[in-house]
């Protein structure tokens, strides 16, 4: 089942004839405190709404995709877990180190949504295309078996990233927490369409050109580990989001007047534009040296850089 | 005026050592847990403070009950990289913040618990936290910015080291149980200078951090300017302000954790280790000695 959300809060079923019909009135019973509670009282009430929601998809009764504004289908969820490099990217390394890091998830950007570039002086501002997990309860401490079971489904995902902010020699990770640098779209696709999650397509275009290019094949950490791992630090609930990561080669440049496409295979396809109020210019085409940089860095996984503790 | 959430998800304003229940002022407000009231109540609490102000004069005072943390699972719980001095006379450092897990907030007289991660050690950071009361972008690194904060209250940035990458890694701090916050959050007009506090954390009644707000390296509203420029800050969001790492030390099972900002409050915990692992007590000096040197560099 794909759950978007559209036009003004409202939420609903992306049925097979590419038409979006309404389920916010089956919400409205949880007594949702605002739009950020719709998504998430969906997830967790998913089981008893779901003959509902089939019923309703199958009646023919939607609007068609074109006539309706597609949004985040993420709201504002409690967490945006992202993870740091997991992908192998070419190399046959061994596995890094599993770390994480968590991204603002206030005021977030779906599809047509403008990504806005900061003031900042970034040296550069990256795409970074992902397949993200939406969380289906609350869960803590995950046995390897019952991971799946706490996966709601599965949405595409752009990590937004600007360069060169904040210490030399510690990996700063605030320049991907300006406002309207997470990226969803276009909706959610419950995880029951996605037999296996280590066997999609990830590509990212600018303005028509092929950046981004990859198979979550070469994932290092699969989703069921993600979910052991993190669920093991903090307590998860319906609608966060894990971001597993992007494979870096093919990122580019970002700038004023971009249209950004992600793509992940059996899921879909969802734009953002991005205005920079300064115009600041950076060569187009894939970033090599920061798909080289990235392979470097990872090859000595637990290099020790100066820098203090937080 | 200070601002309590009880155990049992009443309001209250603490008054003369007791508390005064104003629950009644924010009847209004639809809530599902008291993650989601807390924003809520932060966000109105200015406009309603004259009714407040009249029920902490004229309510009965009753004893302080057990309590939450005064916003128990923040919208973001933003955190300053090393934001101190620690003595030396060095050029101040590149100012940049992190986020940690919202859901690593405990309350007072909480309870610790240290994970089953292979970490090296586990140290405590007492901080000044700041608690927003607005939703604000951009704010300036002036005064003025003092207004979107409903207050200050204590915090310890519980931290796990030699987890996850060198370097990068911050996960070790957002482990559930790691962010104790509280007891009250003291508004800012009870704070006459955010940059002369003086901060004590002392385990099982032995002096460890000894401090004082005036040694940071960027101050509150140089804090506020530089988060807002980057994300909107909305009510109930709290911002660590970083700890000085000298007097940092281990934490094992069955300490007793108390620490105080003077003027804002006092928060207690204690610690369990189900795993019982055992580190040198008293303060960590080579700690305190790398984070100098870091700061000479």
């Amino acid at each position: 089942m794909r759950i978007a959300a559209f036009d003004d809060a409202r939420i609903g079923v992306v049925a097979n004839d590419d038409t979006v019909v309404d389920v916010t009135d089956l919400l409205q019973p949880y007594e949702p405190l605002g739009p950020e509670d719709l998504l998430p009282d969906l997830i967790t009430h998913f089981d008893e709404l779901r003959p509902e929601l089939e019923q309703r998809a199958a009646a023919g009764n939607g609007k068609p995709l074109d006539n309706v504004r597609l949004r985040s289908p993420l709201t504002r969820p409690s967490k945006i877990i992202c993870l740091m490099g997991n992908y192998r990217e070419g190399t046959d390394r061994p596995l890094q180190i599993l770390d994480l890091f968590f991204k603002s998830p206030e005021q977030i950007s779906g599809p047509g949504d403008t990504v806005v570039l900061p003031p900042h002086q970034a040296n550069i501002f990256h795409h970074e295309g992902e397949i993200a997990v939406v969380v289906g309860r609350e869960a803590k401490d995950l046995s390897a078996d019952e991971a799946m079971d706490a996966v709601f489904g599965y949405v595409a995902y752009n990590d937004i990233s600007a360069r060169g902010l904040g210490r030399t020699g510690i990996n700063s990770f605030l320049g991907k927490s300006f406002d309207t640098f997470a990226a969803f779209g276009p909706w959610i696709v419950t995880k029951n369409e996605i037999p296996d999650p280590q066997s999609l397509s990830i590509t990212v275009d600018v303005n028509g050109e092929r950046r981004q290019d990859y198979s979550t094949t070469d994932m290092e950490r699969p989703v069921p580990e993600l979910l052991t791992y993190i669920s093991s630090v903090t307590t998860l609930h319906p609608g966060d989001v894990i971001c597993c990561g992007t494979n870096h080669q093919g990122l580019g440049s970002v700038q004023d007047g971009d249209a950004v496409v992600t793509t992940v295979t059996g899921i879909g396809s969802f734009t953002v534009h991005v205005r920079d109020e300064h115009e600041r210019a950076w060569q187009r085409g894939i970033d090599r040296e920061a798909g080289e940089r990235v392979k470097a860095a990872a090859q000595h996984p637990v290099a020790q850089v100066s820098g203090g503790s937080a | 005026m200070r601002l309590v959430l009880t155990g049992d998800d009443r309001i209250g304003v603490l008054r003369d050592g007791g508390m005064v229940d104003v629950t009644d002022a924010f009847a209004d407000i639809r809530y599902r847990t008291a993650a989601d009231r807390m924003p809520r109540v932060l966000a109105t609490f200015q406009e309603r403070r004259p009714r407040l102000e009249e029920m902490a004069a004229t309510g009965e005072t009753l004893p302080v009950p057990e309590l939450q943390p005064p916003v128990p699972r923040p919208p973001k719980l933003i955190a300053a990289f090393g934001n101190y001095r620690e003595g030396s006379d060095r050029e101040r450092q590149t100012q940049d913040m992190f986020l940690e897990s919202p859901d690593s907030v405990i309350g007072p007289n909480g309870t610790v618990v240290l994970p089953n991660h292979p970490a090296t050690i586990f140290h405590h950071e007492a901080e000044l936290a700041l608690v927003v009361g607005q939703r604000a972008k951009d704010l300036p690194a002036d005064e003025r910015s003092l207004e979107a904060l409903a207050g200050y209250t204590c915090a310890i940035d519980i931290s796990a080291r030699g987890m996850g990458r060198i370097g990068p890694s911050r996960i070790g701090k957002s482990f559930d149980t790691f962010t104790p916050l509280g007891p009250a959050i003291v508004t800012i007009d009870e704070v006459p200078n955010p940059q002369d506090l003086h901060v004590t954390l002392t385990v099982n009644g032995e002096p460890r951090q000894d401090y004082t707000t005036r040694d940071m390296e960027y101050s509150v509203v140089e804090v506020l300017a530089f988060i807002s420029s980057y994300m909107t800050l909305v009510p109930g969001d709290v911002i660590l302000c970083g700890t000085n790492h000298q007097g940092l030390g281990a934490l094992q099972d069955g300490d007793h954790v108390e620490m105080t900002v003077a003027g804002i409050g006092t928060l207690n915990v204690s610690v369990r280790d189900p795993q019982r692992r055992q580190w040198p007590r008293g303060i960590d000096e080579e700690m305190a000695a790398r984070q100098r040197a870091v700061g000479a560099s």
